[in-house]
C-alpha cells in the first residue's frame, strides 16, 4: 500500500515538473524544424542559387562563370532576341493575366453564391463544377483541343463554323482563357462557398426587412463579408496566372507567330531546349518575372487592404 | 521538452533515411555486372528495343544489359545533370547524333577510340556512310550509330492511280507532279500534300536547294535566297489549295483518304498500318527528278559513352561486344519500322520485304539520305518546331519569319559560354 503511495506521489510530482517547466526560446523552432528543412530544400535554396545563376554564365554542365549584371543588360537594355522574348514574353503574360483572373474571380463567385442558394442537385453540381481542378493539363488540354478543332470539334459542327480557333487571334487568346477559368474554378469556388456559409443569416432579414433588392444584399452584405477571401483568392490567382506555361504550350505551341508565347515558355525553352542551356539567361529572366509578381501582389494587397 | 526531441529526432532520421535509400540505389545500380542503357525509346519502338535486349541477354553475356527507357526531354534534361554528378551515369547512351558535337564541347562524352582496335568490325564499311560519318568529331569517334531514321512520303496506291498515273514511275515525286495532280484532286476535296513536320519538309527542300546552315560551323545562315525560295514554294502550293490547310489535321486527312501524299518519319508506318487505305512509300517531295539530287532528310540514333569519371575497362568492351552484337541482329529494330544502321541488314530478305528497306537498297537512295549536322541544330530545331508554318500560313511574312530565325539561333550561339 506505501509503495502504491509512493508511485503515486512521484507520478504526480513528474506532472507538476512538467507542467511547471517554462518553455526555453528554442522551444518554437523544434515545431518550425520540419518545415524549415522543407522550405530550405525545396524553396529558400533553389531560390538564392537561382538568383546566384542568373549573373552567371551556365550550361547546367560546367562551373558557372560569373559574369555580374551582364545577363540582366542583355535581356533589358540591348537588341538580342532575349530582349524581345522578355518583352514580348512579359507583355504576353500580363495581357493573360488581365483576361483571365476577372473571370477566374467572378465566375467562382458566382458560382458558389447560386449554390448557397441551396438548389435542388446542388451537390452533384459542386462537385461538378470541382472536377475539372482535379485533371492535369494535359488531359484538359486534350479535351478542349478536341472541343476547338476545326475539323471535327463539336463548335464548329455545332454552328457551322470553319474557324481555326487556336490558329489565329484573338480566338487563341480566347481558347487559352476558357480553358483555363473551366479548369481553376473548383478551388476559389470552395473557398467562396466555405467563407459565404459563415455569413450570419441575420443581415439578410434585416436587409429583407428593409426591402433590399438581391443586387443591393450582394453587394453591401455578401461581398463586404467575404472581402478577406476575395483578397486571398485574388493575390493566389494573379500569382497563379503569372506562372502561365502548360495551357499555351500545348494548345497553341506559343502560336500563331509567337502571340501567345509567354515568358514562363521562353525562360523553359532557354534553359533546357535542345540546345546547350542557356541558364543563366533563363534565371535573369525569371528573377525579373519574380519581381514582377512580388511588386503586382503588393500593390493589390495595398489596394485592398483593410482600411478600417 | 524530451518529446520535443524525440519528434525532431525522428523528423531528421527520416530525411536520412531517403538520402541514404537514394545513395544506396545508384550503388546497387553501379556494382552490378550489367550494362546499364538508357534511350529514348518509349514509344511502341520501346518494345522492340527491350525485345532486342531480351534476345541479347538470352546468350548469356557476362555483363548482361538493363534496358531504361526515358522519355526523351526527360532524358535530355537528365544527361548534363548526372554527368556532372558523376553519379548514376548509365554505361550506354542513346542520343541523336545531331547532339554529338556539342555534347563532345560540353565534355559530356568519352569516345570510343582507345577500344575500337578491338572490335574492327565496327568500323565505316559495316555501316551506312551518312550515319557512320556523324559519329566522329574532330578525328575521335564518339557515335555508333544504331539506325538512320528518314522522313519520306506515304502515298495512297488509289488516289495516286487517279491523279498522278506516271508521277511514281521513276520514284521520285517532284513538287510539279504534285501541283498537277492537286489541279486535279482539289475539284474533287482532296488535298494532294499533307504539311506535316515542318522540319524535315523545310531542310529536305533547303538541302536540296543547296543551302547551307553554316558556312563556318559556328554563324549560322539561313537568312538568304534559297530560304525564302524554299518557304515560298511551300506558301504559293498553300494558297493553290494544293496542300492541307491551316487547322486541317493532315494525318487524319490521309487515313480517311482524302490526301494523296503524306511526307512522314518512317517510325509512323505501324501508325499508318492501322488505317484501311492502301498506301505505299516513296521519297519525300523533290523538286529535280535527277535521283543523284534527292534529299531525304535523316536523323540517326547512336550509342554514345557518357563521361564517366572512372571508366571500367572491362565493362566498356562488355558494352562494345553489347554494340556489335547489335549490328549483326538488327532486324528487330527494322520490324519496329526503322532502319537499322548496320548494312549487315540489307542481305536480309525479311528486312528486304519492308517498306522501308529501298532507302538503303542502293548507293543512290543511300546518298539521298542526309543528316543536317550543324553544332547547333539545337537551337534551330527548337525554332522550326516552335514557329512551324508562320510563314507558309501567312501569319508573318517569309522575310520577318527568316530574319527572326537567324537572329535567334545566332544570338543563342553568341550567348554560349566559352569553350
Amino acid at each position: 500500500m506505501e509503495d502504491m503511495l509512493n508511485t503515486a506521489k512521484t507520478a504526480e510530482n513528474v506532472r507538476t515538473k512538467s507542467r511547471n517547466s517554462k518553455p526555453t526560446k528554442s522551444h518554437p523552432l523544434y515545431y518550425l524544424l520540419p518545415h524549415l528543412i522543407i522550405f530550405s530544400i525545396f524553396f529558400l535554396i533553389p531560390l538564392v542559387f537561382g538568383i546566384y545563376v542568373s549573373f552567371t554564365k551556365w550550361d547546367l554542365v560546367r562551373t558557372p562563370d560569373f559574369v555580374g549584371l551582364e545577363n540582366y543588360k542583355n535581356i533589358l537594355f540591348s537588341n538580342s532576341i532575349f530582349h524581345d522574348q522578355l518583352t514580348s514574353g512579359l507583355w504576353h503574360t500580363i495581357l493573360f493575366v488581365l483576361l483571365s483572373v476577372p473571370f477566374c474571380i467572378v465566375v467562382p463567385l458566382l458560382l458558389a453564391v447560386a449554390l448557397n442558394t441551396k438548389p435542388f442537385l446542388g451537390k452533384f453540381f459542386q462537385g461538378l463544377f470541382y472536377l475539372p481542378s482535379l485533371f492535369s493539363i494535359s488531359a484538359v488540354v486534350i479535351v478542349w483541343s478536341l472541343i476547338f478543332n476545326p475539323n471535327y470539334g463539336p463548335l464548329n459542327t455545332l454552328f457551322h463554323l470553319n474557324q481555326v480557333w487556336t490558329g489565329t487571334q484573338p480566338w487563341a487568346w480566347m481558347t487559352i482563357v476558357i480553358l483555363t477559368v473551366w479548369w481553376t474554378i473548383g478551388g476559389n469556388m470552395i473557398i467562396y462557398q466555405a467563407a459565404l456559409n459563415g455569413i450570419s443569416k441575420d443581415y439578410y432579414e434585416a436587409a429583407d426587412m428593409d426591402g433590399a433588392s438581391s443586387w443591393s444584399k450582394f453587394i453591401h452584405i455578401t461581398l463586404p463579408s467575404i472581402r478577406g477571401q476575395l483578397l486571398y483568392t485574388i493575390v493566389t490567382t494573379t500569382i497563379a496566372q503569372f506562372n502561365i506555361y502548360g495551357q499555351p504550350l500545348m494548345l497553341t505551341n506559343g502560336g500563331p507567330n509567337g502571340s501567345t508565347s509567354v515568358l514562363m515558355m521562353n525562360i523553359q525553352q532557354n534553359a533546357f531546349g535542345s540546345g546547350q542551356s542557356l541558364a543563366g539567361l533563363s534565371s535573369a529572366m525569371a528573377v525579373i518575372l519574380g519581381i514582377c509578381i512580388t511588386v503586382v501582389s503588393m500593390v493589390q494587397l495595398y489596394l485592398l487592404r483593410d482600411k478600417d | 521538452m524530451k518529446k520535443l526531441r524525440v519528434l525532431f529526432m525522428l523528423t531528421f532520421s527520416l530525411f536520412l533515411s531517403f538520402f541514404i535509400s537514394s545513395k544506396t540505389d545508384f550503388v546497387h545500380a553501379a556494382s552490378n555486372k550489367q550494362i546499364v542503357f538508357w534511350n529514348p525509346f518509349t514509344g511502341p519502338d520501346g518494345t522492340n528495343m527491350q525485345k532486342l535486349i531480351n534476345q541479347y541477354n538470352k546468350t548469356n553475356p557476362e555483363y548482361k544489359v538493363k534496358n531504361v527507357s526515358l522519355t526523351e526531354s526527360d532524358m535530355y534534361s537528365k544527361i548534363p545533370t548526372i554527368v556532372n554528378s558523376g553519379k548514376g551515369i548509365p554505361d550506354l547512351q542513346i542520343v541523336h547524333v545531331e547532339r554529338i558535337k556539342d555534347y563532345v564541347h560540353n565534355g559530356l562524352l568519352d569516345s570510343y577510340d582507345p577500344y575500337l582496335s578491338q572490335f574492327p568490325q565496327i568500323k565505316g564499311k559495316n555501316y551506312v556512310p551518312e550515319a557512320w560519318k556523324n559519329g566522329k568529331y574532330e578525328g575521335h569517334r564518339y557515335g555508333v550509330p544504331l539506325d538512320i531514321h528518314t522522313t519520306f512520303m506515304y502515298y495512297n496506291k488509289d488516289l495516286v492511280k487517279k491523279y498522278a498515273p506516271h508521277a511514281l514511275d521513276d520514284n521520285i515525286v517532284t513538287f510539279k507532279e504534285i501541283e498537277e495532280a492537286g489541279k486535279k484532286s482539289q475539284k474533287d476535296g482532296i488535298t494532294a500534300l499533307g504539311l506535316t513536320w515542318w522540319k524535315p519538309l523545310f531542310l529536305s527542300l533547303y538541302g536540296q536547294m543547296g543551302g547551307k546552315l553554316t558556312k563556318d560551323g559556328r554563324n549560322p545562315t539561313f537568312n538568304n535566297a534559297t530560304s525564302k525560295k524554299a518557304i515560298n514554294l511551300y506558301k504559293r502550293l498553300r494558297e493553290e489549295k494544293i496542300t492541307s490547310q491551316d487547322g486541317q489535321d493532315p494525318m487524319q486527312l490521309f487515313l480517311t483518304g482524302k490526301d494523296i501524299f503524306f511526307p512522314e518519319g518512317i517510325w509512323m508506318n505501324n501508325q499508318i498500318k492501322e488505317g484501311k487505305i492502301k498506301y505505299g512509300v516513296t521519297n519525300m517531295p523533290q523538286i529535280s527528278s535527277n535521283p543523284n539530287k534527292m534529299v531525304n532528310w535523316s536523323s540517326s540514333h547512336q550509342f554514345v559513352l557518357l563521361k564517366q569519371p572512372k571508366r571500367s575497362k572491362a565493362k566498356t568492351k562488355a558494352t562494345l561486344k553489347f554494340i556489335n552484337w547489335v549490328r549483326l541482329h538488327s532486324l528487330t529494330w527494322a520490324e519496329a519500322g526503322q532502319n537499322p544502321a548496320s548494312l549487315a541488314i540489307t542481305k536480309n530478305a525479311k528486312y528486304n520485304n519492308m517498306q522501308q528497306s529501298f532507302l538503303l537498297s542502293n548507293k543512290t537512295e543511300q546518298n539521298s539520305l542526309t543528316i543536317f549536322d550543324y553544332r547547333y541544330n539545337g537551337y534551330l530545331a527548337d525554332y522550326l518546331d516552335r514557329y512551324a508554318y508562320d510563314a507558309v500560313f501567312n501569319k508573318t511574312s517569309i522575310s520577318k519569319y527568316l530574319k527572326k530565325m537567324q537572329n535567334t539561333v545566332q544570338d543563342e550561339v553568341d550567348a554560349q559560354m566559352a569553350d
